[in-house]
């Protein structure tokens, strides 16, 4: 047994130089390329922090690297079909793509995606596989390395301070906000992902048996199952901002109306969007984060590689930059972005993870070790016919 | 210069347009055609079906989309059509007419998404309206949760399109007023007692309403078919059918390609119905006013609530510079909350940021409309220069066929007929390169072109053209050192319209450019559904900025080319 | 029954274009206005009717029936024009064109029957469905008067209303309109530069330089 544990352990050692040699080679290819990333454009902060990776790996690999700003990645999914259906087999239009969930799915199900290649980044040995098991499933879907990770997310709640004395601890807590306060919280129409993710959370807490949740769903005990969810829904949508009749289109929109007052408790997926927003002027200085006592729902956010690409090496040496550790920090600052880093900061070098250290801690965003238990995604059929049936009762 | 000139009169440019465009339109309704029968072999299905049709018909939310569309596109297209009418009835003349025509340039230049975007910040609850008004008379500390903007029906989208249409409606009406001579009429009208406005509503209008009709289709097609400004002020959930279109396309469950295919054949017969039902109207009012025309009445309720009518023009004029005006002071601000009416800390930040991250949009843009804009004027010119010489020598004017094929990309919805091409477009590896885009934005830009510079063709008077020809014995030179400086004024003003045109287009970037392309339009409405209003308000200055820029230029040079000959200062 | 031009003066930039005018033209009377192109006969005309261009400043008084009318809009005068060219609305027919004149509170029938009435008395019987692209020179003529007339205005006033027909046209459309004018005995006042034009035994007022 020993002999063959030894075994194995001198193939792979003699495995790594191979390794390393194989990532000089795509280094070296990568040279003069332009990387199409197609990544959602709506955020200021997140497209000047691309920008900055953009001209780090400019100036360390020579690979050019431009930021297409999508409105929704799905229109990407779409065109790298299109292209496949074409028999467009090289030069696709796109190079990496920064996605997750429903659209991986879809890109994954249609063999569309260059791979597996994340484990030939040398910098994703640094990711915390071991302690996120969303980085190995997104959304239930097994990743198989056909993404690299990029960031984390959690469902945080955002309030205003100066008008919201006491926050909510549950849905229970939110409806009794609600009712108190009439128009004052809203969450983005399904089948955005903020407000899917809003009604995903909402059937977490209030479901009989959260069990179920981790298996594929089954129609005819579905009705059942989300009874308690419609009629919490039913009694809350009335004290909803607009009275329910109307949702805003993205999470995005609502930080306007946090800002303004219109509603005084928001959403991200981003823990520490109240920070970065504070900071450039977008939200008022009194706003503060919260979570629910029971935990709330995370997951991570990935880049992948079509399978068309014709810069693919490029491709693979910007996701690996994006894992660096000089990067992820920058990331995490919220003064930049804020987004959590997918990396495993107790196995980094002390240089790297004091970058980790340094960051800036606002008032406005919870301590990482604050932001309580992270709920895992429900198995992805159940998230298709919730959004169907939320569309059926409440889109007429 | 032989050849050349043969190929001018032979009609190639006509024929170029027609075949072309012809081709564009086969190719959309195609990709548009297959898959609404659920043919979309890339995804697997090979064999008919009506089951698009009934994933469509069943869509949660389907009827609230469409009755959206309606609701938008009926009141729109309507309001715009009898309130340019009336404006024109009522203040045709007076003072605040001849502003109004003067704003007509900066009115037309403005991009539909840069004006939604300012638009929205007008009349939002959380808007400056309210904000002008809180505390102080509302008592509001907070914004109310009034559904003013977004609101199910599509009423404050329709508000903005009103206030975008009326100006283009009332600049085709002015073109075809040049044609018919309306002082004699007046003042024939007069002799006969009647009241200016009477003779407007009475005379001129009927007269004028066949030249502007195709236009008037044009409005409604474009009511019920936009996209960006539906995306922006349209409600979100469900929403109008062209975004919902654009959604279904866009979904990662490539099956609703399908439905989109069908949701597409489905506005295009609204529009289809919408034109019709114009129509009929025009004849069934023609019809039963007829007895009106000539029942002797002099005067009517016009000429007392003709104050109120000239109404429309300040408030278009004051709405889209207040509009404007927001989007400046939203640039400049850091922090600003309900209810301040100025920000409460201001910054330059986003305009250092704004410059230097919009650089590659910025190029994109320009080039793409200075191309499209001067594409379009060779095409066109080529065009009229043949029309003009079939009418005088009697032959086959091929520039009527034309015509109907140029409006077609007007009278079909763009969304329609652009994710059709791009299936197409893809296999035979088109999509993505800058030609396509500038072809796409350029069957947008010609009709516009067209449009103006056939006014100015029929209008010139064709003895300069022979004297030209008698002296200088040659076509080209007599075209390009005689005719064209004499219309120097009009062919420049075309030229501006057709970069704004360009500028403007949203759908065929998104769709055609596949993503390589950004130009300030798309930037601008991806930035829209942010929640950073500062650099969106940048971005949309910028889209607004070139095209005033372009037409400032084109109202100067003739000025400064001509200073000394007042013969061209008309 | 009387149209009154009391000290009529008009100015341009300080130069006067003729002496100020007196003039008083008696029902069913035709005065005629003479003078070479350019002595201002049309702009007096224009001045009467209500058309006058801004450039120009008025001093006088223009009366009609004893009812002052200098500073009344055109549509207000009761004060019938009728041009060189017909001016008849080409989108409507002969019928319509006519019927548009008479005055309002008329009942259907009667309108058409005085429609039918005046096209008879001009031998244009039947014409009423025509298109008035469709009829003669002499023809269009005659309902452009028809048309003047059947508003029942106080006065009437002639540009040059035949330059535009052929010499032995003119002859025949001339003496119509004279005859008309007798008929409903109005005052009018005619400009032309034409002597044939003038009606045996009118006024001629000579326009001069003042």
């Amino acid at each position: 047994m020993k002999q063959m544990l030894l075994g194995v352990y001198f193939v792979l050692l003699s495995c790594s130089p191979a390794l390393g040699a194989e990532w000089e080679d795509i280094v070296a290819a990568a040279a003069g390329q332009t990387v199409y990333f197609n990544a959602w454009g709506g955020s200021q902060p997140v497209n000047a922090y691309i920008e900055w990776a953009a001209e780090r790996v400019q100036e360390k690999y020579k690979v050019r690297v431009v930021h297409v700003k999508v409105t929704d990645i799905g229109d990407v999914v779409s065109r790298v079909l299109i292209e496949k259906s074409a028999g467009k087999d090289t030069g696709g239009s796109v190079d990496l793509m920064w996605l997750n969930g429903e659209n991986f799915k879809a890109m994954k199900e249609n063999n569309l995606l260059y791979g597996p290649f994340s484990r030939k980044l040398p910098h994703y040995a640094l990711a915390d596989i071991k302690n996120k098991k969303n980085l190995l499933y997104d959304f239930t879907v097994p990743v198989d390395n056909l993404e690299s990770p990029w960031g984390a997310a959690q469902l945080v709640f955002l309030y205003d301070s100066k008008r919201v004395p006491e926050h909510p601890q549950s849905m229970g807590d939110l409806l009794a906000f609600a009712e108190k306060n009439q128009g004052k919280f809203t969450y983005p129409a399904i089948p955005e992902f903020h407000g899917t993710t809003f009604i995903k959370q909402a059937l977490m807490e209030l479901i009989e048996d959260p069990e179920v949740l981790n298996h594929p769903m089954i129609a005819s005990d579905f009705d059942a199952h989300t009874r308690p969810l419609w009629d919490f829904l039913d009694r809350l949508h009335p004290r909803l901002w607009r009275n329910g009749k109307v949702f805003p289109d993205s999470a995005s929109r609502m930080f306007s109306l946090l800002n303004d007052g219109e509603i005084h408790i928001s959403l991200s997926f981003n823990p520490n969007a109240a920070a970065n927003a504070v900071e450039n002027g977008e939200l008022p200085p009194t706003v503060r984060t919260y979570v629910h006592a029971s935990g709330t729902i995370g997951n991570a956010h990935f880049v992948a590689i079509p399978f068309n690409s014709s810069a693919r090496e490029g491709a693979m040496v910007f996701a690996d930059f994006l894992l660096t550790p000089l990067a992820q920090a920058k990331k995490a600052d919220p003064k930049i972005w804020g987004d959590p880093t997918v990396l495993d900061i107790q196995r980094l070098s002390p240089e790297d993870g004091a970058l980790f250290d340094a960051l800036p801690r606002s008032p406005a965003t919870l301590a990482p070790e604050d932001l309580g238990r992270v709920l895992p995604e429900p198995h992805v059929s159940w998230v298709q016919a919730l959004e169907k049936a939320w569309l059926k009762k409440y889109n007429q | 210069m032989l050849p050349l000139t043969s190929l001018g009169k032979s009609g190639f440019f006509p024929v170029f347009i027609m075949a072309s465009f012809g081709l564009t339109l086969l190719a959309g309704l195609l990709g548009t055609v297959l898959p609404s029968l659920d043919y979309l072999p890339v995804i697997g299905h090979t064999r008919f079906s009506w089951s698009p049709w009934q994933e469509f018909l069943s869509y949660p939310g389907i009827f609230s989309s469409i009755r959206v569309t309606l609701i938008s596109g009926i009141t729109a297209s309507a309001s715009a059509v009898g309130l340019s009418v009336f404006w024109a009835c009522c203040a045709h003349g007076s003072r605040t007419w001849r502003l109004f025509e003067k704003a007509l340039s900066p009115l037309l230049s403005i991009p539909h998404a840069a004006f939604a975007i300012g638009f929205g910040f007008l009349i939002a609850p959380s808007g400056w309206l309210v904000r002008m008004v809180s505390p102080g008379i509302t008592g509001f500390s907070s914004p109310p949760d009034w559904i003013l903007l977004n609101d199910p029906y599509g009423l404050s989208l329709a508000a903005a399109l009103v206030i975008k249409e009326i100006p283009f409606l009332v600049m085709v009406m002015i073109s075809a007023m040049g044609q018919l001579d309306m002082e004699k009429t007046l003042l024939a009208g007069r002799a006969l007692g009647y009241k200016k406005e009477q003779i407007w509503l009475k005379i001129l209008i009927p007269r004028l309403y066949p030249h502007i009709r195709l236009s008037v289709f044009a409005v409604i097609a474009y009511s019920f078919s936009v996209v960006d400004m539906a995306l922006i002020l349209g409600p979100g959930s469900p929403p109008a059918l062209a975004v919902q279109i654009l959604k279904w396309f866009n979904d990662p469950d490539l099956s609703l390609k399908l439905v989109a295919a069908c949701g597409s054949l489905f506005l295009f017969a609204l529009v289809g119905a919408g034109i019709g039902a114009a129509f009929l109207m025009e004849k069934i009012l023609g019809f039963f006013l007829a007895p009106w025309v000539v029942n002797g009445r002099r005067r009517s309720i016009l000429t007392r609530l003709k104050p109120l009518f000239l109404l429309p023009g300040l408030g278009i004029m004051g709405i889209t510079g207040a509009a404007t005006l927001l989007l400046v002071i939203w640039s400049f601000a850091r922090q600003w909350q309900f209810p301040e009416v100025l920000p409460a800390s201001w910054s330059l930040k986003f305009w250092t940021t704004g410059l230097v991250s919009c650089f590659y949009p910025f190029v994109t843009t320009l080039l793409t409309g200075m191309a499209a804009a001067l594409l379009g004027l060779v095409l066109t010119i080529g065009c009229l220069e043949h029309g003009a010489g079939a009418k005088r020598k009697g032959t086959r004017n091929l520039n009527t066929p034309v015509f109907y094929f140029l409006y077609l990309p007007l009278l079909v919805p763009q969304i329609s007929f652009m994710a059709g091409i791009q299936l197409v477009l893809v296999v035979v590896n088109l999509d993505g390169s800058w030609i396509t885009l500038l072809w796409s934005h350029l069957i947008f830009v010609l009709p516009y072109l067209f449009m103006v510079l056939q006014t100015t063709y029929l209008s010139y008077d064709q003895r300069f053209w022979d004297q030209a020809l008698l002296l200088k014995r040659s076509y080209f030179p007599a075209l390009f050192r005689i005719k064209l400086p004499m219309l120097v004024r009009p062919v420049l003003f075309s030229f501006a319209i057709g970069f704004s045109v360009s500028v403007a287009q949203y759908i065929p970037t998104m769709v055609v450019g596949a993503g390589r392309f950004s130009t300030l339009t798309t930037e601008a409405v991806s930035m829209a559904s942010g929640s950073d209003r500062r650099a969106l308000a940048v971005y949309a200055l910028l889209q607004q900025a070139l095209p005033m820029i372009i037409y400032a230029l084109a109202l100067i040079t003739p000025k400064i080319l001509y200073y000394n000959r007042k013969g061209m200062q008309v | 029954m009387c149209l009154e031009l009391e000290n009529l003066h008009i100015q341009k930039q300080g130069t006067s274009l003729f002496d100020p005018v007196n003039l008083v033209i008696a029902p069913g009377e035709i005065a005629t206005l003479m003078g070479p192109s350019g002595c201002g006969k049309s702009t007096l005309l224009s001045a009467v009717s209500g058309s006058l261009d801004p450039v120009f400043t008025l001093t006088g008084k223009i009366r009609l029936n004893g009812r002052e009318i200098t500073s009344l809009p055109m549509e207000d005068r009761n004060i019938g024009i009728l041009f060189q060219e017909d001016l008849l609305f080409p989108h409507m027919d002969i019928g319509s064109n006519l019927a548009f004149a008479l005055r309002e509170n008329i009942p259907g029938p009667e309108r058409r029957a005085l429609v039918g009435r005046a096209l008879e008395s001009a031998g244009l019987e039947g014409f009423e469905k025509r298109d008035p692209s469709s009829l003669s020179g002499g023809q269009k003529a005659r309902v452009s008067l028809l048309r003047s007339l059947l508003a029942r205005p106080g006065a009437l006033l002639m540009d040059e209303p035949f330059s535009r027909l052929d010499q032995t046209l003119k002859a025949v459309i001339r003496t119509f309109v004279f005859s008309r004018i007798e008929e409903m005995n109005i005052p009018a006042l005619l400009v032309t530069h034409d002597p044939a034009d003038c009606p045996g035994g009118g006024r001629i007022i000579n326009l001069d330089k003042g």
